[in-house]
């Protein structure tokens, strides 16, 4: 479907679904109606499904992360990083052996301090999907050389790139495709605040239309000692400070918005630490807390314990790890971030069967970029199209999914120095993992506005 | 090899094709029909919305003061001195707090006088001399980050040059270095030569400024600079991107060129002009090659972070460059190229908007109304002696511009203060003192107990909030109003903020204690105590029903005993600092 249907197929199922709700003719705006579609959609709602997007700051080197591993492409590999390629033998132990064989008799292997993932992958839970990113539309590179389609705003820019990952749209975006699948759940779950959650701050990806991440730390949602408890030893002043940052506030839109935060941190925290302490505060699984991500991780595998007091059939979570733009010191810090990146995972996945919703929670990974296979001496620079990796036990696992680039400087899939041009649109992988959480084809265009563009709509790659 | 497909975009000053689009025109340009507006989806763009609220709503205040501002450069007539609460709202954006010195001199003898004294104040004992008066410069402290935040500390909170301070700090979240981000020895020493550096030209030539901060050893080293060298055909090696990347995103020009007040650059059909692409930035790295820290042993001893970077000619790379397709002869040795580099960055047209803009947010207000940016962009580009980019032709021109002096509150007015700037605001109002000279405030970046923020600890070169930033799920968002400092404003922080200050009220941190002497005699009276704080920390700002909640409040606790009158101190100031009139500074 071309982007030209989208509008008409909005206002169809917009005027479907108000119809049956009664709400047509109503003069208010769109996005007041998206709560009501939502609850028309909660019929798609049945059992527990979230998401969980693990975000990697900096654009993640892709090329030490899923290294060519068959002789001829490893040799064409360690030809154009010199001193960055990991060496073959170093990859024997995580070299992959996919179901589907691929094309050319090529093979791939994980990085070597990404082996806590190996078992999953073989283990069919974990599936690669190779050279993914941002795009408008399928192109290629000689439309990209020409100019002569559309392409993503500001690209090789580390913020704005995080924002069309996450949003479709460059730095300043105010709603991303996990928000706005949480827009359909909204009504779905018993409260909304806990359909997008966030445990890494912000991130424009879970904001949706109606959807407000709700941010949680590591340690739970924090309580204000001075509202909790006598401030300074009077309760007047403890009402007064509840009163002052949590009351809705007249004109000016900051402080709307800054009572609006607090008062959702105010209202929310003694539900969820109410919710938390009633589920096991650790799995038998062990999460490594020195390691930021895998503290993620373990809050929102509590948050998947604590779903039934949430009220939570359908939740989308962010998380996130620093330190990827290396452009520098790329052998001496990145096989580590990676470590962090696998033993997270391989801890959130073991705890995802604990639970006993290891086909109903799916994790995958993302980063602002991929970055180029020519090295600048100590590391790689700002790239498109990327490797990730997609995790859960509705994963068709154990396999490749999308195209396999070439492995070349200059070559037939990059635009200069190793930036490979995506052969997977991000909008193809969020419309997948939407239509996984439920989200009928019909209402894809509200998540994805862009789907229109591809043919293929779904990649496969979810059961 | 690398550019030979690049050279013909070089050579094109019209990105058309290349450009971000405005709401709906991309689909339409390529025979589609846009998604519906309301739905706020990808074809929305930023700049166009930041402009649109911009001009239609009243920003800052919307001017309609006394313009007694000349749009080039000084003031052409003085200004009337302020009054108290003007003097303390006034401190608030130029310095941290109302203290009393600075409040009698703005009052007695107005703006001006008060702005050229601060710019005739030498720096106060520099950050670098300060380490290695500690005995910091040995091998213990060779990785130590934590002196790097005694010294930051010590100087937000008792340097006596406030408005070089307050301007320093805006900078470094412009010219953003992180200590966490500095993988190299002596990274303190980095960090403290670094502030050092935008101390000395805080109040110098903006061009000048730029060059000291690209020969830093810290910004040499989070950035890259540092070691990078030419290309290599045998190895495939390239130059890295990583600086002449963004010293052009964040330091100089941004991504898509402006119109003076702040606005994009318009095509008749509505798309947006990028100012680079990536084949200016691959050509722009072979520039910035060659550059190394000054010392033999960068492990032996910190004395080098102070000094330039110096150029290594064997590691420059040879042949034609350019800079934004501008030709640099490969004659031009490094130091020369990258001169020319930098004068070009500096000479276009959009920094003064560009860096304007930003010194306004971080001064002022979120979301300056174009005519303000025009303003600091004229001052900017002419101190009114023909000088382009004087700071302080560029600081007086934000601080004293009408809509800063003279603003009407509206719905986008203010700007959330950052934390760390409430919690300096606190700790000079209240007399915190470190009697060991060792300011251990330490990394105050945890979310959920301390500030979410640190000076110097910025998650990564865009800073701990962008400029750009919008509020989703909210008016702001609706509305794309920028307002930076909401991107570290969550449950968490919010939740965070308040708990670290009702203990920083009541205890200090270890030593660093406040002095509430001169409180104690005035908590007798509750309405006069949360006045009083109205003024010294709001600028007078608190609407009524605040003042009101705040007074009964206190006035709740019964004044009968030192310990009582203590408590009414404290709770007077938790509650004003939690306010969220407060918390947007207007």
């Amino acid at each position: 479907m071309h982007i030209g249907n989208l509008k008409n197929l909005q206002r169809r199922e917009f005027l479907r679904r108000a119809s049956a709700l009664g709400l047509v003719g109503t003069a208010a705006p769109w996005a007041l109606h998206l709560a009501a579609i939502g609850e028309a959609a909660a019929a798609d709602a049945s059992g527990y499904k979230a998401l969980v997007c693990v975000f990697l700051n900096g654009g993640n080197d892709h090329g030490n992360t899923v290294v060519p591993y068959d002789q001829p492409s490893h040799d064409a590999y360690a030809a154009i990083r010199q001193t960055l390629a990991t060496p073959r033998d170093q990859l024997a132990a995580t070299a992959l052996t996919p179901s589907v064989a691929l094309d050319g008799g090529r093979q791939w292997a994980l990085a070597p301090t990404l082996a806590p993932l190996k078992p999953a992958f073989d283990a069919g839970r974990l599936g690669v999907l190779l050279n993914v990113g941002t795009l408008v539309q399928p192109t290629s590179v000689a439309q990209y050389r020409a100019r002569s389609v559309p392409l993503p705003p500001k690209l090789f820019s580390h913020n704005d790139q995080q924002s069309v990952w996450q949003a479709a749209m460059p730095e300043g975006a105010t709603s991303g495709w996990g928000g706005r699948i949480g827009d359909l759940f909204l009504s779905s779950n018993g409260s909304s605040t806990f359909t997008c959650i966030n445990v890494a701050g912000n991130a424009v990806y879970l904001s949706g239309q109606q959807a407000v991440q709700y941010q949680i730390s590591t340690g739970g949602a924090i309580a204000v000692n001075g509202i909790t408890r006598p401030l300074y030893g009077s309760q007047a002043c403890a009402d007064a400070l509840r009163n002052l940052t949590t009351s809705p506030r007249g004109n000016n839109w900051l402080e709307q918005e800054l009572n609006r935060v607090t008062a959702r941190s105010v209202g929310a925290q003694a539900t969820v630490a109410a919710a938390l302490s009633a589920a096991p505060a650790n799995f038998a699984t062990p999460f490594d807390t020195t390691n930021p991500l895998a503290s993620q991780l373990l809050m929102v595998a509590r948050l998947i314990a604590s779903r039934a007091a949430l009220g939570a059939k359908r939740q989308v979570f962010f998380v996130s790890l620093g330190g990827f733009d290396l452009h520098d010191n790329l052998n001496a810090q990145h096989p580590a971030l990676l470590g962090r990146v696998g033993g997270a995972l391989a801890s959130f996945d073991a705890a995802m069967a604990e639970l006993g919703v290891a086909s109903q929670v799916t994790a995958f990974t993302a980063s602002d970029f991929g970055r180029t296979l020519s090295s600048n001496g100590d590391g790689s620079d700002h790239g498109w199209g990327a490797h990730h990796v997609v995790l859960g036990g509705a994963v068709r696992g154990g396999r490749f999914w999308g195209a396999q680039p070439e492995v070349s400087v200059n070559g037939t899939d990059d635009v200069g120095q190793g930036r490979l041009l995506p052969t997977t649109g991000v909008d193809q992988l969020a419309a997948t993992l939407a239509g996984w959480m439920g989200v009928a084809d019909s209402e894809m265009p509200l998540v994805v506005p862009q789907i229109g563009n591809y043919t293929q709509r779904n990649l496969g790659l979810l059961a | 090899m690398q550019t030979s497909h690049a050279a013909p975009h070089l050579a094109v000053q019209d990105f058309g094709h290349d450009a971000p689009q405005i709401p709906g025109v991309l689909a339409q340009a390529h025979g589609a029909a846009s998604i519906p507006p309301t739905l706020h989806l990808p074809s929305a763009n930023l700049l166009a919305t930041t402009v649109a609220a911009g001009s239609l709503l009243t920003a800052c205040g919307g001017g309609g003061g006394g313009g007694s501002t000349a749009s080039g450069g000084g003031p052409v007539a003085k200004l009337p001195p302020p009054t108290q609460p003007q003097a303390a709202r006034f401190l608030g954006q130029a310095g941290f707090a109302a203290g009393s010195a600075d409040t009698a001199m703005l009052t007695g003898q107005g703006y001006e006088a008060w702005l050229e004294a601060q710019f005739a104040m030498s720096p106060s004992s520099g950050h670098f001399d300060w380490l290695l008066a500690k005995g910091y410069g040995t091998a213990a402290y060779k990785y130590n980050t934590g002196i790097a935040d005694q010294t930051l500390w010590r100087k937000l909170l008792s340097a006596p040059d406030v408005l070089r301070q307050r301007v320093v700090l805006a900078l470094s979240e412009i010219f953003v270095i992180s200590l966490p981000g500095l993988s190299i020895a002596w990274p303190a020493f980095a960090a403290a030569a670094y502030m050092d550096t935008l101390e000395a030209h805080a109040f110098g030539s903006y061009r000048q400024l730029l060059q000291a901060v690209t020969l830093s050893c810290g910004m040499g080293a989070y950035l890259n600079l540092r070691g990078n060298q030419k290309g290599d055909t045998k190895t495939g090696r390239q130059p890295d991107e990583n600086y002449a990347r963004e010293v052009m995103q964040l330091f100089t020009i941004g991504l898509v060129q402006l119109n003076p007040d702040g606005s994009p650059k318009l095509l008749a059909d509505g798309r947006a002009q990028y100012t680079y692409n990536q084949e200016h930035v691959t050509a722009l790295a072979q520039v910035f090659t060659g550059w190394d820290f000054n010392t033999a042993d960068a492990n032996a001893d910190p004395g080098f972070m102070r000094l330039p970077m110096r150029h290594i000619a064997t590691r420059f790379a040879t042949g034609d460059k350019s800079v934004l397709g501008t030709a640099i002869p490969a004659s031009a040795d490094g130091p020369t190229a990258m001169n020319i580099a930098l004068d070009t960055l500096a000479n276009h047209p959009n920094v003064g908007p560009f860096i304007g803009r930003q010194i306004v947010q971080r001064l002022v207000c979120s979301n300056p109304s174009p005519a303000y940016v025009a303003r600091v962009a004229a001052a900017f580009a002419n101190n009114g002696q023909g000088q382009r980019g004087d700071m302080k032709a560029v600081i007086r021109a934000v601080l004293l511009d009408p809509e800063a002096m003279a603003p009407s509150i509206g719905v986008a007015s203010g700007k959330l203060r950052e934390p760390v700037l409430r919690f300096v605001q606190w700790a000079r109002t209240f007399g915190v003192t470190s009697p060991t000279d060792l300011w251990n405030v330490g990394d105050t970046s945890n979310p959920g107990s301390r500030l979410g923020q640190s000076p110097l600890r910025s998650p990564s070169v865009f800073n701990f909030f962008r400029p750009g930033y919008v509020p989703p799920d909210s008016a702001l968002g609706a509305s794309g109003v920028t307002a930076p400092e909401f991107q570290l404003c969550n449950e968490t922080t919010v939740a965070g903020y308040l708990n670290f200050m009702q203990g920083v009220i009541q205890n200090g941190i270890g030593e660093l204690k406040p002095d509430y002497t001169a409180e104690l005699p005035q908590a007798n009276d509750a309405t006069a105590l949360v006045a009083r704080y109205s003024l010294l920390l709001a600028g007078g700002r608190l609407g009524a029903d605040t003042l009101g909640t705040i007074t009964t409040a206190v006035g709740s606790i019964a004044a009968t005993t030192d310990t009582a009158r203590l408590n009414r101190v404290r709770a007077a100031i938790l509650l004003v600092m939690a306010a969220p009139d407060y918390q947007i500074q207007q």
